[in-house]
């Protein structure tokens, strides 16, 4: 009898094993079918090189909007653990809000005014996109998820995804199902052309601001003191709280911050399709959920390349496996559940703690 | 200068402190001793306000013109604590080192400090306490900038207790100090104590090893499943043969 568990132990070790090896080998037969795609049927429509690299910079762009908003997620989850489903709509408010602050400075004809007067109309609207998304974010944190911070884990994800679904219908009552249109000024319309490679001045604004949000949120957790409490609320919230850390303060600037950030996405998103509407933050918010699983959830450089690379494959993916562009949906999804196979914590990730796994 | 009347703190249905009424003053340590279980975490996290304490009496910080910090007094009584987040305890200058020291793993040494100083702004009296904290535990110096993780057990607890010490508290709690260290090292961590407390910070220090806590306080409560059973000064209660008995393994 005093054996027994011993035995199941091991039994259960084995299976764990052979389950490792299953994966592996599931793993490889994976990437040899990829790369036997990639070269028998992408490779060999023989696309010239200035068509990669326009599919790439469009990847680069994709990404940049992914990295915004998966900040969001990756953000909440360093510090509630909890995935923050409606960070998508938070997105998409940010946007239909911009495209009204759009019609206002159109109306007053600032967009057709010199180029500084259209700049600085540019940036007011998205910061008053952004506002918009802090004001539903802290909204969200306060009604749907403070109330439920001591329930058990899946509480508050269902508290998420039905403020998802309360957003969207929201929105939908009240601007209705057509989508918005977005006018881009003549100042960002067109775009640079190098040899055979076009980039949408669109596109490289929503990059360079990508970049240079990122650095900036980068430097405010990395190197203030505001920053540093994040951090050790991340870490420990009730020894935080010893230092003074009024714990839920930081937590309110924590969504104000991630929904900052998916503001500015939604804004720059509405400029580059040139629509929004009730819906438009439910896909791209999964896809940067994806890309914040991607880098390792929690990790903020893992959201930023992991947002990235998952832009640059969902761009490249549909040209080099040779299926319809339409299906780019399907290799983001698909890269999603590969992760979650092959490694859980993702490419950047650490491994999680008990507390937090 | 810390007052507890007839404190009452619950887990849930379970009743952890049934009515503690303990007094620290100013310039002194008391220690609390006790065996597992007995309350004596649970005494200082309630005082921290991590707990809160339910019915009953109430924690009293008083007032101290020392550093000037003191608010308007509720009464004789001074400013009660077990109203008011955790937060705000630590802003009013009740600084614990906690049980298990509970370094912040991915911060640096440095910044471990920081948080320590968090409600501060006087950045003169910040780095003038730093390099207080840094003479009493050189060993800090040399590892500023590493994660406070990689650190070893007695040097996460001399960061725990420095990072207590950087925010100036009137008021110093330090939760097994002791625990896992080697006896060397326990013996260092005592005469720090010392010296903590002979620059002017008055600590309440929660101890297993009751030996050496009795022979470092000025006084010392005994605790027993939620109750204060037997206080007295350090010196008599070393003395005493039920002390003796249960606590001090002789």
């Amino acid at each position: 009898m005093t054996s027994s568990p011993v035995k199941a132990q091991a039994a259960g070790r084995d299976g764990r094993a052979s389950l490792k090896q299953f994966t592996r080998a599931l793993g490889a037969a994976i990437v040899v079918l990829v790369i036997w795609r990639v070269t028998t049927v992408g490779l060999a429509e023989g696309y010239p090189a200035s068509f990669w690299i326009s599919q790439a910079l469009n990847g680069l762009v994709l990404g940049g909007v992914y990295a915004l908003v998966a900040l969001g997620y990756t953000l909440v989850y360093g510090i509630l653990f909890m995935i923050n489903f409606a960070h998508g709509e938070v997105m998409m408010i940010g946007g239909i809000t911009g495209f009204f602050a759009l019609q206002f400075a159109q109306a007053r004809g600032w967009m057709e005014g010199p180029w500084p007067v259209v700049v600085v109309a540019l940036l007011l609207i998205m910061f008053i996109g952004m506002a918009a998304s802090v004001l539903i974010g802290v909204t969200l944190e306060r009604l749907a998820y403070r109330p439920l911070r001591q329930a058990p884990r899946l509480v508050p994800l269902i508290s998420a995804i039905g403020a998802s679904l309360f957003l969207q219908y929201s929105v939908l009552l009240i601007f209705g199902v057509s989508p918005h249109s977005y006018r881009k000024p003549a100042l960002i319309s067109g775009g640079l052309r190098l040899g055979d490679v076009f980039i949408p001045y669109t596109g490289a604004i929503i990059f360079i601001t990508s970049i240079l949000l990122m650095l900036a949120l980068y430097f405010i957790i990395q190197r203030t003191k505001l920053g540093r409490a994040m951090r050790a609320v991340a870490e420990d919230r009730s020894t935080a709280s010893l230092m003074g850390v009024d714990v839920n303060a930081v937590i309110v600037v924590t969504f104000m911050l991630g929904s900052a950030l998916a503001g500015a996405a939604g804004v720059m998103l509405g400029f580059h399709n040139t629509v929004v509407k009730f819906n438009s933050g439910f896909i791209p918010g999964l896809k940067a959920f994806t890309a914040a699983v991607l880098g390792g959830i929690g990790n903020i450089p893992g959201a930023m390349f992991g947002a990235l690379i998952l832009g640059l494959i969902e761009a490249i993916g549909p040209s080099a496996l040779g299926i319809p562009t339409e299906y780019k949906d399907v290799i983001a999804f698909t890269m999603l559940v590969l992760i979650l196979i092959f490694r859980p914590t993702g490419l950047f990730g650490e491994v999680l703690s008990e507390k937090k796994a | 200068m810390l007052i507890l009347e007839s404190v009452h703190t619950y887990y849930g249905h379970i009743h952890a402190l049934k009515g503690i009424s303990l007094t620290v003053n100013e310039g002194e340590i008391v220690t609390l001793i006790g065996s597992n279980g007995a309350g004596k975490t649970t005494t200082l996290n309630t005082i921290s306000g991590v707990l809160s304490a339910r019915g009953g009496g109430g924690i009293y910080l008083q007032d101290s013109d020392r550093n000037g910090r003191g608010q308007s007094t509720g009464g004789d009584h001074g400013i009660r604590l077990d109203r008011l987040p955790a937060h705000e305890v630590a802003r009013l200058g009740v600084s614990q080192s906690p049980e298990g020291r509970k370094i912040f793993a991915r911060l640096s040494v440095q910044e471990n400090l920081a948080m320590g100083a968090f409600a501060r702004t006087d950045q003169d009296g910040i780095s003038s306490d730093l390099e207080r904290v840094l003479e009493l535990f050189p060993r800090l110096q040399e590892r500023l900038t590493q994660p406070g993780g990689t650190l070893s057990g007695g040097e996460q607890q001399m960061l725990a207790i420095g990072r207590a010490l950087m925010s100036s508290p009137r008021i110093l709690l330090l939760d097994e100090p002791s625990m896992g260290l080697a006896p060397l090292l326990v013996q260092q961590i005592f005469q720090i104590i010392r010296e903590i407390n002979a620059q002017g910070t008055t600590i309440l220090l929660v101890e297993q090893n009751a030996q050496a806590a009795l022979q470092v306080a000025n006084r010392g409560y005994v605790l027993e499943t939620g109750n204060i059973v037997l206080s007295g000064a350090a010196r008599d209660l070393l003395a005493d043969p039920q002390v003796a008995e249960a606590y001090l393994g002789i």
